[in-house]
């Protein structure tokens, strides 16, 4: 240590040396290093471009991919890949300050509107280059006018490129209960919140599971709320029992109502939900973790133990995901529930399609690119429905066979543990790529899309009743502008704060009746009424051009 | 050079005139060059980025660079200071803060004197080793771990508190209990790596003055108060003013991943409120306003705690 | 060690209860460390609900295996290794003199320049003009944005430089002056020498900033190989947290992986915290009682 430290000092002592080293030596080191929109050719004659994309943690390198190898090939160009599964946020804040954008940036919203607006001037507006090079995306924006809304920002200029990918369902939650609970103790499935009560303390009071353990059974559960805003797979589904279409989940709440934008926060149909979760709370009905478990422990207690079910009744995307493969069978998907019997209000459900299948800002190209052509060649390369369908799918022949007859099918997971869900999210870039599926592509799907289609069948009614017109909030066909983005970013903090904090209240301790009339009044306070102002206004604007 | 040094460093008698930083540079140029390192990187990596406080000031316009966007003045702290949250944010924030620096702070010192304490050399060495280690789980594994620990229905501590009588108290989901657990978990992981500073002071300790208190048969509590606790006494308190910078910092990682609904009314603190409202939109301006109203806030309590030890006990900072 | 042990009754006492006390601490903080390393070779579903408590059940490598079969992982190590002890030289080459400086009362600036220092512990322009003032000396992507910049930590400035003033004699130099002794040579030859207790703690500090540091790797770096391992260990643990924004969030992303997902958190920090471990021996000799006092006679 002493002659190291010694030998340190003599360093330090020549100080001037060592400071130098901060404007002088380092040129040389990223001179090489620098990679930002420098466009160069390769050795081979191809162009060379830089490229971001944000993939899934699952997703293999890129350079595994066949399928883009052979894209690239037939665009003329050779792509640098950044690979980036975490942090984008944080990282994109500083990359896009100092202006250093790669050619084209892939991923889900990766550049959102909001940054478009922000940063000026960095990227490409593309409707040209769409006109000139890209014949898949023009193909796409004629069959499906709406992703041209979706891709089209307030000032008719077009940064980023959405994505179709058709196959997805038109929601995200699916109800599930016990059935081999409901046989063992001879009850009949439910259809009210009234009923559902009933089996649910059946399932508490009595040995449900048979496995001499009275008290090892979950009645209900549902996922972890968060702190942010709601989600799928949690109660608020219920609303739809009232007659209140959530889309996309409603995370903060907002809905549409005979062409009206509301807030379920402060509705009496809302109150009367969380009356009915509190009763069932109170009873020992719902898992008494439900608002602290992670995620990861919400799927881990469904799992139960061998084939001992713990969890009675819940929501999730699809049986086997939910359930694992040895307890899936005991479940079945249930129809949405009225409140009860006698209730008069329409059945609906949360109305998720756009979310599940639209994507915006998917690929984006910097404005500062020197080979604006090249990139938009590959960008249509990607449009390609037999490319697109590789890049959901993974690559023909590993993921996806040809039939021949121009009609293809997904291929199960070489490795027979692994689930086609997980098999898809490690072969390719899956939702996460820029894509159109069109709809005249012979496709038959993987075990896991055909079984999510088959236990969404018992909501099909309800979905099918709902009014795309009148009901459905279009978030996904609306752009806001950054002032008004930033105005409800915002409100909507405040909001979210405050009423998922008394939600978990009321549902664990009661309470809602005494406080309600001051909480609504605390909710408009956050500042909600004006996001709604600021929403029906873009709404009603929406419509009248449809 | 160095007789010319002798002279300078006898002052006492001959203090004719003040010194000064430039009647004294030449007797101490060797000091300048040898903290001069210091002040050029501090200089260039910490000052000249400055220029970016102003942002807090302004709009923010990409186009005209950090420094043109138009000027708002104070608009962005108003802002803040009308925002429906700012009083809960304030508090959640100065309670979990103040309660971490008044209970955080002891427990190293504690720890330390203890381990000094032990006799058995291998046990001493076992101990320390294993003190620090929790130092380096991540922020989302430690909160994991609190998830599976503390879980009333499968957690081993869960069940002990249950078998304590201290049931029914879901530990993750209460506002009575964010504090307690995140103060405590955090005293957990960072009490060993933090004592090493005070393990340090103590070893400059001269064996002979064990030995003389032993002659004089001093009590071990004796010893440590006599002893060993002088000769840490101006690593505490320069510690205890540093952390006297942090009333209004919160780790962010940490508090968000433990919040939940239900503790969101004791847990929703600055840090966190300036993630999600940038979640959607990009707030630049308005949370540099918020970063430096922390900071002086911060800085402020920072300045009158080393003001008042540089009177009382003549250890400061500067 | 020490020839009075156990004299009398009120010693003994005392030394039960630090021992007792010191069995606590140690059980204390050392199950949930085993549990980390049990969890990481057990089932993650008996994991998180509570069956794995004593030992591990199920066992399985996923996790270890999921994580060493990321070929990015060995140049992780490498570059960190690099890193760490690259910069950690540079931190104390740039540290250790000027604290020393600044414990010298009659250096006239000591107070401003202190002040000056405190100041950036604070204020800071933020993430975008430091990001720029990278850029400008083209530090981005580069090995040097984790050796060069911030490579005095103010925080571990103000801890030496308070040990060097209240451990060091004051008489010491006054006499070493006498014998024509320089600020440099006495600071070599006599202050370091005296401080290793400080010295080796500084060390510690910033070897352990830099090991974990990922910060710096997630904004300045793009290339691949420049990735230090934190970055690398970050990646492989979030694919974890993906669960947690539902399953729904892009499509059923499987039960499969999920069920090992949690074996990989567990994993990452013993990968990550071993190498580190190592070192910590080295470090804790010179806390050694007497040891300063060794030093002058030696």
């Amino acid at each position: 240590m002493k002659k190291w430290l010694s030998a340190g000092l003599v360093l330090c002592l020549s100080t001037a040396i060592l400071s130098a080293c901060g404007g002088g030596n380092l040129e040389n080191d990223s001179a090489a290093s620098s990679t930002g929109s420098s466009g160069s050719t390769a050795a081979s004659g191809k162009v060379k471009l830089t490229a971001i994309i944000t993939k899934h943690p699952l997703t293999q390198e890129l350079s595994k991919m066949k399928w883009l190898q052979e894209a690239e090939e037939r665009a003329g160009v050779e792509i640098e890949w950044q690979e980036v599964t975490a942090d984008w946020d944080q990282k994109k804040g500083a990359l896009l300050a100092g202006g250093d954008v790669p050619d084209l940036i892939v991923g889900p919203n990766a550049i959102t509107d909001a940054d478009y607006a922000q940063f000026p001037g960095l990227f490409q507006d593309l409707s040209e280059l769409i006109q000139k090079d890209a014949p898949n995306v023009q193909a796409m924006f004629t069959a499906k006018p709406e992703t041209k809304v979706i891709a089209t920002q307030t000032d008719g200029k077009i940064y980023g490129l959405p994505k179709y990918q058709r196959f997805w369902p038109e929601t995200t939650t699916r109800q599930f209960i016990n059935q081999k609970w409901l046989d063992n103790l001879g009850l009949t499935m439910p259809t009210t919140w009234d009923e559902l009560y009933n089996v649910l303390v059946a399932f508490k009071d009595k040995d449900a599971n048979g496995n001499g353990d009275a008290n090892d059974e979950i009645p209900m559960d549902f996922a972890p709320t968060g702190t942010v805003a709601f989600g799928a797979f949690m109660p608020t589904v219920l609303l739809g029992s009232e007659g209140i279409t959530l889309t996309d989940n409603s995370g903060f709440g907002y809905f549409v109502e005979d062409g009206k934008v509301k807030n379920f926060f402060s509705d009496e149909r809302y109150k009367e939900l969380v009356e009915f979760l509190n009763k069932c709370y109170s009873a020992g009905l719902i898992n008494p973790e439900v608002f602290t478990q992670d995620y990861t422990k919400y799927q881990s207690v469904a799992r139960g133990s061998g084939d001992t079910a713990k969890v009675g009744f819940t929501w999730g995307w699809e049986v086997t995901d939910r359930f694992g493969n040895t307890l899936a069978p005991q479940y079945t998907s249930m129809s949405p529930l009225k409140v009860s019997a006698d209730s008069t209000a329409k059945l609906s459900w949360s109305y998720d399609y756009n979310s599940l299948n639209y994507g915006v800002n998917m690929v984006t190209m910097s404005a500062k690119s020197k080979h604006k052509d090249e990139a938009m060649k590959f960008i249509n390369e990607l449009y390609d429905p037999k490319v697109s369908m590789q890049v959901l799918f993974g690559s023909m022949d590993t993921n996806i066979k040809d039939n021949g007859d121009g009609s293809y099918s997904i291929l199960p997971p070489s490795d027979t543990a692994m689930d086609p869900g997980t098999w898809k999210w490690t072969s390719t870039w899956a939702d996460n790529g820029p894509m159109y599926i069109s709809d005249d592509l012979k496709l038959t799907l993987g075990t896991d899309m055909q079984s999510v289609g088959k236990q969404t069948e018992p909501l099909k009614a309800a979905l099918d009743s709902i009014n795309k017109d009148t009901e459905v909030l279009p978030s996904m066909f609306i752009k806001y502008t950054s002032a008004d983005n930033s105005t409800m970013a915002l409100n909507n903090t405040n909001l979210m704060s405050l009423a998922l904090a008394k939600w978990s209240q009321w549902i664990t301790k009661g309470g809602i009746d005494k406080e309600w009339d001051g909480y609504v009044k605390d909710i408009q306070r956050t500042g909600v009424e004006q996001n709604i102002e600021i929403m029906q206004k873009y709404y009603d604007d929406y419509k009248s051009k449809q | 050079m160095v007789p010319e040094s002798k002279h300078s460093e006898a002052p006492l008698v001959l203090k004719a005139r003040k010194e000064t930083v430039l009647n004294t540079f030449r007797r101490d140029y060797q000091l300048w060059l040898m903290i001069l390192p210091a002040i050029i990187v501090i200089f260039i990596f910490n000052y000249i980025p400055m220029y970016g406080i102003q942002l807090a000031f302004r709009d923010y316009d990409f186009t005209k660079g950090l420094t043109g966007g138009a000027w708002r003045g104070f608009d962005y702290f108003k802002q803040f200071f009308d925002s429906y949250m700012f009083g809960d944010l304030m508090k959640n924030t100065v309670v979990i803060s103040l309660t971490t620096i008044l209970l955080s702070f002891p427990a190293p010192i504690i720890l330390a004197l203890l381990i000094n304490q032990l006799r058995w050399k291998r046990a001493k060495k076992a101990l320390q080793t294993t003190v620090y280690l929790p130092h380096f789980i991540s922020i989302v594994v430690m909160v994991g771990l609190l998830n599976v620990l503390l879980s009333p229905n499968s957690g081993i501590i869960g069940h002990l508190l249950t078998s304590m009588g201290l049931g029914d108290v879901n530990l993750l989901g209460s506002t009575k209990t964010f504090v307690p657990v995140y103060v405590i978990s955090d005293i957990w992981q960072h009490c060993g790596w933090n004592s090493i500073i005070y393990l340090a002071a103590l070893s400059t300790v001269d064996p002979q003055l064990y030995d003389s208190a032993k002659m004089d048969g001093a009590s071990r509590w004796q010893t440590i108060r006599y002893v060993d606790l002088p000769a840490i006494v101006p690593t505490i308190i320069i510690l205890f003013v540093l952390s006297m910078g942090n009333v209004l910092s919160t780790g962010f990682e940490k508090v968000f991943l433990m919040q939940n609904p239900l503790n969101l009314p004791v847990s929703e603190v600055i840090a966190t409120y300036v993630y999600k409202i940038g979640i959607i939109s990009n707030q630049f301006s308005y949370s540099a306003a918020i970063g430096l109203f922390n900071t002086v806030i911060n800085f402020i309590f920072l300045y009158a705690m080393n003001a008042f030890t540089r009177k009382s006990s003549d250890i400061s900072l500067w | 060690m020490n020839p009075t042990y156990g004299k009398n009754l009120n010693d003994r006492a005392a030394d039960a209860v630090i021992v007792l006390l010191s069995v606590l601490v140690f059980l204390i903080i050392a199950y949930p460390l085993y549990f980390v390393i049990i969890a990481s070779v057990s089932d993650s579903t008996l994991v998180s609900t509570g069956q794995v408590t004593l030992y591990p059940k199920n066992i399985s490598f996923f996790g270890y295996k999921e994580i060493f079969h990321d070929s990015r992982i060995w140049t992780g190590y490498k570059n960190t290794l690099i890193y760490t002890l690259l910069g950690t030289l540079v931190n104390l080459l740039f540290t250790l003199p000027a604290a020393y400086v600044l414990s010298r009362h009659e250096f006239r600036a000591r107070r401003v320049i202190m002040f000056l220092f405190v100041v950036t512990l604070f204020f800071s322009g933020g993430l975008i003009p430091t990001y720029l003032l990278m850029k400008d000396l083209h530090l981005t992507n580069s090995m040097w944005v984790f050796i060069l910049p911030f490579s005095v930590n103010v925080y571990n400035l103000i801890i030496a430089r308070s040990f060097f003033e209240h451990s060091l004699p004051k008489e010491l130099y006054e006499a070493a002056s006498m014998d024509g002794c320089s600020h440099f040579t006495f600071f070599v030859k006599v202050a370091l020498p005296l401080s290793k207790a400080v010295v080796s703690v500084i060390a510690l500090y910033y070897l352990v900033a830099h090991w974990n540091d990922f910060f710096t790797g997630l904004i300045y770096i793009r290339s691949n190989d420049l990735q230090p391992l934190q970055i690398v260990l970050r990646d492989i643990l979030l694919s974890n947290q993906v669960f947690s924004q539902g399953a729904g969030a892009g499509g059923a992303a499987g039960g499969y992986a999920q069920q090992y997902a949690d074996q990989v958190k567990y994993a990452v920090i013993i990968v990550s915290t071993l190498p580190i471990l190592i070192v910590y021996p080295f470090i804790q000799k010179y806390f050694e009682k007497g040891v300063m006092i060794g030093s002058v006679k030696g």
